[in-house]
């Protein structure tokens, strides 16, 4: 980072900000999936085999904000890139880019379950396992560029 | 946001004008959450703990956890963006004062603990009840004195 030493405390913090936004979003998610108990290992089993059947009304409601949220989000951490001197551009655009995807994907994953097109829940938990070590290395990397 | 930054204000009075904008929907923001809250949970302690653990007596229900982490979840995103535009503004126009830094940090840990107390208060830890309390509404007046702070030294300087 350029010189900009004040501005660090607020970037800072906003990496434990988004690691909780995570958290509380994947807890809210198995939630929904029927986690009643802290076995992690008997929901994903549940989810991977008869995920919890949603209309396109749930998907949409649960869709529409987080199109909104995780873009903005990605943007806003992502461009603290611009700022750092110790990661190129081109691989952080590279990376941004590929986070966005990912994060769309991951999103519109239970469309897929919905329209009837895959049974299983994997691609919804394979999307929501990419997306969150992509953004926990995105927040690794605007936290090595401080 | 980078602009918030980089763009030098002298030669740009649009730029100071939004951010004053910002600022001062932020306060007001800040404010109403303030009132939300209290609708949604209650605005005494009694009637937060009514909420959060429901009342036999009265045949109220607790809130569903499920609701709980919504809300949590839900504020922690508003309060991120809320308070970086907020810190972002005050450090470029207070960089000079000491105080800065603390107040940073209070607003950000303020704004982090909050909800997260909310959590740990549902899990019938009473206390925590007054501890979300500690933390939200002196966070939220932060805040708002600090978006009030950059709104005076942007149109009145």
């Amino acid at each position: 980072m350029k010189n900009l030493k004040l501005y660090h405390i607020p970037i800072a913090y906003m990496l434990v900000y988004v690691v909780a936004i995570l958290a509380t979003g994947i807890w809210l998610f198995l939630l929904s999936q029927g986690l009643s108990s802290a076995d992690m290992a008997s929901t994903l089993q549940h989810i991977m085999h008869t995920p919890e059947p949603k209309s396109l009304y749930n998907f949409i409601e649960v869709a529409t904000p987080h199109m909104f949220a995780m873009g903005t989000l990605i943007f806003v951490v992502a461009h603290f890139m611009l700022f750092s001197t110790k990661i190129s551009q081109n691989f952080s655009l590279h990376f941004s880019i590929t986070l966005f995807i990912v994060a769309m994907l991951n999103v519109s994953a239970y469309l897929l379950i919905i329209f009837g097109l895959v049974v299983s829940g994997w691609v919804k938990i394979v999307s929501l396992g990419l997306f969150l070590f992509l953004f926990l290395l995105l927040l690794g990397m605007v936290a090595f560029s401080l | 946001m980078k602009f918030l930054v980089t763009k030098d204000l002298a030669h740009s009075s649009l730029l100071g004008k939004l951010m004053a904008g910002v600022c001062m929907a932020l306060f007001f923001y800040l404010g109403l959450d303030v009132i939300l809250h209290a609708y949604v949970l209650g605005e005494d302690v009694k009637s937060i703990q009514t909420t959060l653990y429901g009342n036999t007596e009265e045949f109220i229900e607790p809130i569903l956890f499920d609701t709980l982490l919504l809300q949590v979840h839900s504020d922690l995103f508003m309060m991120l963006f809320t308070i970086l535009i907020i810190a972002s503004i005050y450090i470029r126009l207070y960089s000079t004062k000491v105080m800065t830094k603390w107040l940073v940090h209070g607003l950000f840990v303020f704004g982090l603990l909050a909800p997260l107390c909310l959590l740990v208060a549902y899990a019938n830890a009473e206390v925590f009840v007054y501890i979300w309390l500690a933390t939200f509404v002196p966070g939220h007046l932060l805040g708002m004195g600090m978006a009030w702070f950059n709104v005076k030294k942007l149109v009145f300087r």
